[in-house]
């Protein structure tokens, strides 16, 4: 099976833990390995526990493991909460001695002593710098080179030369007065040049190649690390980041910046989205081509802010009053989030409707190693859009497709009146004419078949293994990664990845699932998706695993759980 | 002189409604200033009033309760060389949609917001809105109003509207010059006008307010700040003013400054924001994307 080394750094937080592991997870990526990570925080500044995993390997990895090789507990209780993960051959690195025989000695304080001399400095000064103590001791453990670790750290603390050097010479000292009685060495591979990102940033990237020019949020976890960065790259791409006093105006904005003739989007997460949804069926009505990015995490109400769930994918289906057509496409890592992104843009302007894509906490916050985007694959339809001068506009014009030009204010001739009353073909409202409103519902509802006729499969579902398998796993959006790595250990299952979740595929997820035996994978308590399947295809599934801790899932207690759901109906996974 | 900025729409308005009044010298007031219609977008919340997009031949936007101002501020950022003027009625402005009424006085984004002001919501059959005054019992509501009226003109002045006006349905001349002005002014303006409904308030009606109005400007107020310094020395003097309400109401325009405007903020953070033309910039040729992410790409590894 798969090598790979696992660290933990645990500690309070706001003590720079990410630090640590942000760095040990870039140096370990730029040496050719693949990397993923998964960070658990509470939701405060400073102070409670948290705790970050590097799941490092010479193989492709797509999910976190249980087993801790290295632990780096940066208080006394992290020892204490995590010690059971450690596995019996791994490390507990520490400056207070412990009775365990996996406990080794890391002399923060003496290191930090030497290199605070050396520049002249207090002890007090360099402790923010106990980080990279441990990040030392992490990365020469692993086996690689001092210069390595110094090179991104130089990197880190480019404008701040003085600071730099003091991390590297606190590195040099680690690696003179370190010496583990273990080492991690993974089997060699050859250098690489894979990025290490989240889905925020591959979304992020998407908005940019998509020609994004307005993007409108309100603060919230875990949807806004996608703004924040959208905000540090606008001036040089030149669109605009809206920070708005809430979500009802972020998606307000959003919509009219759409129907001014800017590509428009506005992320958010459960909370927001709620106070979106008025807006959304507007968007519905009035055919506004806007697109919402939605990071579940989870609920019900504020439920836990910073912790991972896909409770929300029958909301997303449902949200807003009376019938109007949407699509929801929900990506399973970071390359799908940066493609759906883009392909988000075109379904919204081709067919003028609003687009959701659906992501997670456990997406926007893990870093994995992810193949550069092949940008000669994008491609982008503005559909009927209108930016030149017209005659005898109609912004709801009925066609033979039921999409109508679309003009935007500025153009000449091409006077739009948006509105979302029912209205006629001239988007005026005043009739409430009956065979009217059976038209316009008509034109709008018809979206869904073109779009389910039109869309091409692998945008719908992706289907993994041999279709002669008697076996299928079904899932959608994050729990791909550990089904992927699960799978491993059973070539006889095969899984079907559904990824357009309305207009629902059914017959493509009918041609997969019809006579199998069917275990749903789901974060979230009763498994949706079973129940939409149901819904749309009548296919009944034979056991679900879910897990609603608020935790993604770790690959091995899914090998355990793929084994029980063969034999029971419902499997709850707890691990933590 | 034909109009050319009036729809041949029918307008479902009760007869004798102060929103007449508003449309004449709304379109009045372009016709003036002969915007092209098609740079001219007007929204509206839901209600009575916020109708009139369908009712001026421009680009309309007739959006959701309390989202005109929402709506027309992003109208504007997304494309700054657009005339935007979003309209309300006072339960859509200061009840459900005050927020954004708050928020937009903080962007001073260079647009008009237009508050039809009745004390009633008319559409749902006159319940009291946030405007009408304290113990008031009009016909359309059952007991008297126990809740204190907010005052739109007080809010803009703390929010940081920088032209901030009061003007009247049935005084069409002084309507329309303050909507001459309040479009000319470069910032956030806001203007509270006084509109009777006819068929649920009968307390502030035409009487009421022919026999209270005053012009503050014609009795010698100069709105006009030219610094920081005045400005805050003006805004002071102007919330007294908008205090006033009695047998003496004032109107005219109450503050006018002109301080950078969101445009020229949103260009120091990115390049020539004001000049360009977000609209029109091709995103891609052929199908091709035009923006490059190699480099950005190239900082995550």
């Amino acid at each position: 099976m798969k090598k790979d080394l696992n660290l933990m750094v645990a500690g309070p937080q706001g003590s720079g833990i990410n630090f640590t592991s942000d760095t040990f997870a870039k140096v370990m990526s730029r040496q050719g390995f693949y990397v993923f990570t998964n960070a658990e925080l509470f939701s405060t500044i400073k102070g409670e526990h948290s705790y970050f995993r590097v799941r490092v390997s010479d193989s492709e990895i797509a999910s976190y493991s249980k087993r801790v090789d290295i632990l780096i507990p940066l208080d006394s209780k992290s020892i204490i909460l995590h010690k059971d993960e450690v596995s019996d051959n791994g490390v507990i690195l520490s400056e207070d001695k412990i009775d365990d025989n996996r406990y080794e000695a890391l002399q923060y304080r003496e290191i930090l002593q030497k290199v605070a001399a050396k520049f002249n400095k207090n002890l007090s000064e360099l402790n923010v710098m106990k980080n990279t103590v441990a990040l030392a001791a992490a990365v020469k453990m692993a086996g690689i080179a001092s210069e390595e670790l110094k090179k991104v750290i130089s990197e880190n603390f480019a404008t701040r030369k003085n600071i730099a050097e003091m991390n590297n010479a606190v590195v040099d000292e680690v690696y003179a007065s370190f010496n583990s009685k273990k080492s991690f060495n993974l089997p060699k591979v050859t250098k690489s040049k894979r990025m290490l990102i989240n889905s925020a940033e591959a979304v992020g990237m998407g908005k940019v190649i998509s020609g994004l020019k307005f993007q409108s949020y309100y603060p919230i976890t875990p949807a806004s690390d996608e703004s924040n960065y959208l905000e540090s790259i606008m001036d040089k791409y030149g669109f605009v980041v809206e920070q708005t006093e809430d979500e009802i105006a972020a998606i307000n904005m959003a919509i009219a910046a759409a129907n001014t003739g800017l590509r428009s989007a506005t992320s958010t997460s459960g909370p927001g989205f709620d106070l979106m949804v008025e807006a959304l069926s507007y968007a519905g009505m009035t055919e506004t081509p806007v697109v919402i990015f939605y990071y579940q995490r989870a609920g019900p109400s504020t439920g836990m802010p910073t912790r991972h769930e896909q409770g929300d994918i029958k909301f997303a289906l449902t949200a807003g009053h009376g019938e109007f057509p949407r699509v929801v496409i929900a990506p399973g890592d970071h390359t799908e989030s940066f493609y759906d992104t883009v392909e988000s843009f075109n379904i919204a302007e081709h067919y003028q409707l609003p687009v959701i894509v659906l992501l997670d906490k456990s997406m926007a916050m893990s870093n994995t190693t992810t193949e550069i985007f092949d940008t000669s694959k994008v491609r982008i339809d503005r559909g009927k859009l209108i930016l030149q001068e017209t005659s005898n506009y109609l912004r709801y014009k009925l066609t033979d497709d039921g999409i109508s030009p679309r003009s935007v204010p500025g153009i000449k001739g091409g006077i739009i009146t948006v509105a979302g009353d029912e209205h006629e073909e001239d988007g005026h409202i005043f009739s409430e004419d009956p065979d009217n409103r059976i038209t316009m519902m008509n034109k709008r509802m018809n979206k869904m078949n073109l779009v389910l006729k039109e869309i091409p499969e692998e945008l719908k579902v992706k289907f993994y293994g041999k279709s002669s398998n008697k076996t299928v796993i079904v899932s959608w959006g994050s729990p791909k990664g550990a089904i992927l790595d699960a799978l491993d250990y059973y070539p006889e299952i095969s899984f079907l990845q559904v990824r357009m979740m309305e207009p629902f595929p059914s017959e493509e997820v009918s041609k997969y699932l019809k006579g199998k035996y069917v275990i749903d994978i789901e974060q979230n308590y009763s498994g949706q998706l079973a129940d939409i399947i149901k819904e749309k295809t009548g296919i009944e599934v034979n056991s679900r695993i879910l897990k609603f801790n608020g935790r993604p899932m770790a690959y091995e207690e899914l090998v355990d759980a793929i084994k029980d759901a063969q034999k029971n109906k419902k499997v709850v996974l707890t691990y933590a | 002189m034909h109009n050319t900025y009036k729809t041949n729409v029918e307008i479902d308005w009760c007869p004798g409604c102060g929103d007449f009044g508003i449309l004449n010298a709304l379109t009045l007031a372009l016709q003036e200033l002969k915007i092209p219609n098609e740079n001219v977008v007007l929204t509206g919340g839901i209600g009575c009033s916020s109708k009139i997009p369908h009712y001026v031949n421009v680009n309309a936007l007739h959006t959701l309760h309390g989202r005109s101002l929402a709506q027309g501020e992003a109208v504007k950022i997304a494309n700054p060389h657009l005339e935007v003027i979003s309209a309300s009625g006072d339960g859509d402005a200061l009840g459900i949609g005050m927020a954004h009424l708050v928020a937009a006085g903080r962007r001073n984004i260079d647009m008009t917001y237009l508050i039809f002001d009745n004390g009633v919501y008319g559409l749902t059959k006159g319940q009291a809105s946030p405007t009408l005054p304290y113990g008031e019992n009009i016909k359309s509501i059952e007991t008297e109003n126990i809740k204190f009226p907010v005052n739109p003109l007080f809010v803009a002045l703390a929010s940081g509207y920088t032209f901030v006006a009061r003007s009247y349905a049935y005084n069409i001349k002084h309507l329309k010059d303050t909507i001459v002005r309040a479009i000319k002014h470069k910032g956030m303006a806001m203007i509270d006008i006084m509109q009777p409904c006819v068929t649920y308030n009968n307390i502030n009606t035409k009487e009421f307010y022919d026999a209270r109005l005053y012009d503050i400007e014609a009795s010698g107020w100069n709105p006009v700040a030219k610094s920081e310094e005045e400005y805050e020395t003006k805004v002071s003097q102007a919330v007294l003013k908008s205090m006033e309400w009695g047998d003496k109401i004032p109107m005219g325009v109450f503050i006018q400054y002109e301080r950078e405007t969101y445009a020229q903020r949103l260009s120091k953070l990115i390049k020539g924001y004001e000049e360009r033309n977000m609209v029109m910039e091709p995103i891609h040729k052929d199908g091709k994307p035009i923006n490059d992410i190699s480099e950005i790409m190239q900082s995550f590894i």
